[in-house]
């Protein structure tokens, strides 16, 4: 009888602190691991960039949307960064990588790029998810965003600054039709350069998607410097 | 459990004290390393996209 009853204290005891370890894991390890992924991702970014300006460049620079040069370059690979966010309203030290496709594992490294949806900059819609929370809480503060905020992005040679003009936008997981290259709820009605932001809702859950929709606002080369949005 | 394991380590009490650290560590090591990340899709927080990939 006692043997038993230890046993089963003992097994409670463990389980115990098994929950308590994985809800240290979720909560603070998975942010340590993810930050750490995150800046080296970045890291490879600038590496190629600075590889890509030691050879020469033609394209001239063009600062409005509506002729920004499209440079018919490699598709994106899968899982490999290719752009940089920037978010001012989420913190002016906010910065995250941008891969290409949204698989689990790709959005434990950054923010990912719906694999189908138009290029950076492109005419169409550049899709991005990113995680609520767990993985760095990149999209903690999401709800925050309001039309008018910027959404800057750079691929290394160009910075695009897109405008947030609707959102956040509740909806359902299966609202496919969000990142559509002309999403019917976002109040766009012909074809243009658009950008969407989706993430959990709520917090924790997964029963809904936050959805911000933003469209084209200016371009600039680089070389130029950084854009006036993210000037102090 | 916790007494069988202790009975069976080697040495005198500061030796299974030690060693009953290095093990715990290994355990929480094998769980941060494996199981844990095998764990973690099974919960709600990855589901941020629109058309699950």
């Amino acid at each position: 009888m006692r043997v038993v009853v230890r046993t089963v204290s003992e097994l409670c005891i463990t389980v115990g602190a098994l929950i308590c370890l994985f809800v240290v894991y979720v909560l603070f390890w998975t942010g340590v691991r993810a930050d750490g992924a995150m800046n080296h991702q970045i890291d490879v970014l600038h590496d190629q960039w600075s590889k890509q300006t030691a050879q020469p460049k033609s394209t001239a620079g063009s600062t409005a949307a509506s002729s920004a040069a499209p440079k018919s370059s490699a598709p994106y690979a899968q899982g490999k960064p290719f752009a940089i966010m920037y978010i001012p309203r989420l913190g002016f030290t906010w910065n995250k990588p941008v891969l290409e496709n949204t698989a689990v594992n790709t959005l434990k490294k950054g923010l990912g790029h719906y694999a189908n949806t138009a290029r950076l900059g492109q005419v169409g819609n550049f899709a991005v998810a990113g995680h609520r929370r767990t993985y760095g809480d990149p999209f903690v503060d999401f709800p925050k965003l309001r039309p008018g905020d910027a959404v800057v992005l750079t691929d290394g040679t160009t910075w695009f600054t897109y405008r947030i003009d609707k959102g956040p936008y509740k909806t359902v997981p299966t609202d496919i039709e969000v990142i559509d290259p002309v999403p019917r709820k976002s109040g766009y009605t012909r074809p243009g350069r658009y950008l969407t932001l989706t993430t959990c809702d709520p917090e924790w859950g997964h029963s809904h998607r936050l959805i911000v929709w933003a469209h084209l606002d200016s371009t600039q080369p680089v070389d130029e410097g950084k854009p006036a949005a993210l000037r102090r | 459990m916790y007494g069988w394991i202790w009975r069976h380590l080697p040495g005198n009490a500061w030796i299974k004290a030690l060693l009953s650290l290095a093990l715990v560590l290994i355990v929480v090591y094998v769980l941060f390393q494996y199981v844990f990340p095998w764990a973690e899709p099974l919960l709600p927080f990855n589901d941020v996209t629109v058309d699950n990939q």
